[in-house]
């Protein structure tokens, strides 16, 4: 059953209301083939909360290749912890071979950092979607405020709905803080990601992250050599009369 | 079949990078001789004729492509690599139609 635009919005304004915990379950309720993106970092309060929901859920994740160690034993603690299967999705070896034989490894700090993403996150993740109808993000409004403040709790996800199956998109934690989510985190002793230890805020892959300072912002760890621009895909008409 | 484009001029005066880019590509496959008409939406002027098209159709990015059928019916392609696989019957490679979607869709990259 697919929702038309007004449907979505509708939803989105019912659920904005309310919390993860109830977004997550109306999400389970509504769609069997779904599954929870899990990044390696504190978006893991949503494999705890599903897990007390006491129903069946699935989640994957995006293996780059290029995640650090303790990524990857944050990955197996979390998939021992809840008992649950992680699915792993892989990039295209034949995208990477090219890409790494013909630029090196580190071609993103010469270049940008599209590229290795693409092939690396987008190609993975494209795949792995067109076989589900709906899934579960954990972003959050306040992680980027350029580009994440209008994040809907549900929505029809444009980027990878196909003519022939329509994708819908959860973000349940879109309207918690950083500070809700780790007060979650330790209320509920949710196991985490080492590296949070270590002054590391949003987690990636290792080359393109890094720690930050206090009160510098958490998008200020990620490809922090390339030069921060505004999205320039959108159409903004200037309000005239304030010209 | 009616082919319109619409590129975009930036609120500083200076042209939008992507349409640069999708103007170099439709040249270099020889593509743009299927291009009808090319509007322009300049930020500066809301009454540009790009602005009003991205209005009437409610398309908030650019830049973008309106195919107009025989029959009337209108397809908006936002996607410039769907755009020239659907319409252009042109074969893309994969790793041009992921970037675009990561360009499109910044977010994607913070997964």
């Amino acid at each position: 059953m697919s929702l038309t635009q007004a449907d979505a919005q509708a939803w989105n304004q019912e659920l904005a209301v309310q919390s993860p915990q109830d977004i997550l379950a109306a999400a389970l309720d509504k769609y069997d083939n779904l599954a929870i993106s899990f990044s390696g970092a504190e978006d893991v309060v949503l494999v705890d909360m599903a897990a007390k929901l006491n129903r069946p859920f699935r989640v994957f994740t995006l293996d780059t290749g290029r995640l650090h160690p303790e990524t990857y034993r944050f990955l197996e603690k979390v998939r021992e912890h809840y008992g649950i299967m992680l699915e792993a999705t892989f990039p295209d070896m034949a995208q990477v071979e090219a890409m790494v034989n013909q630029k090196g490894l580190f071609s993103f700090y010469q270049e940008d950092h599209k590229e290795c993403c693409a092939i690396r996150k987008v190609g993975p993740l494209r795949r792995k979607l067109s076989t589900l109808n709906a899934w579960v993000t954990g972003q959050r409004k306040d992680q980027s405020p350029g580009t994440r403040v209008d994040i809907p709790v549900v929505q029809i996800d444009a980027a990878f709905s196909t003519d022939s199956n329509q994708l819908i998109k959860f973000n349940p934690l879109a309207n918690w803080s950083s500070a809700q989510v780790w007060e979650y985190i330790r209320r509920n002793q949710v196991p985490y990601n080492e590296l949070h230890e270590k002054g590391f805020v949003s987690i990636g892959c290792e080359p393109c992250t890094r720690p930050v300072l206090p009160n510098q912002h958490e998008r200020e760890g990620r490809w922090w050599w390339e030069e921060a621009t505004a999205k320039e895909c959108g159409l903004h008409a200037i309000n005239v009369e304030n010209k | 079949m009616k082919i319109t484009l619409v590129k975009k001029i930036l609120a500083d005066g200076s042209p939008c990078k992507k349409c640069g880019e999708v103007f170099n590509r439709l040249e270099e496959s020889g593509h743009m001789d299927r291009i009808d008409e090319i509007l322009v939406a300049d930020e500066r002027d809301p009454t540009s004729a790009g602005m009003l098209l991205a209005a009437e159709l409610q398309v908030d990015r650019a830049p973008f492509f309106v195919v107009e059928q025989d029959d009337g019916s209108q397809q908006v392609y936002t996607v410039y690599f769907k755009f020239v696989k659907e319409v252009l019957d042109q074969i893309t490679e994969e790793k041009d139609e992921l970037k675009e979607i990561l360009h499109n869709n910044p977010d994607l990259d913070f997964l």
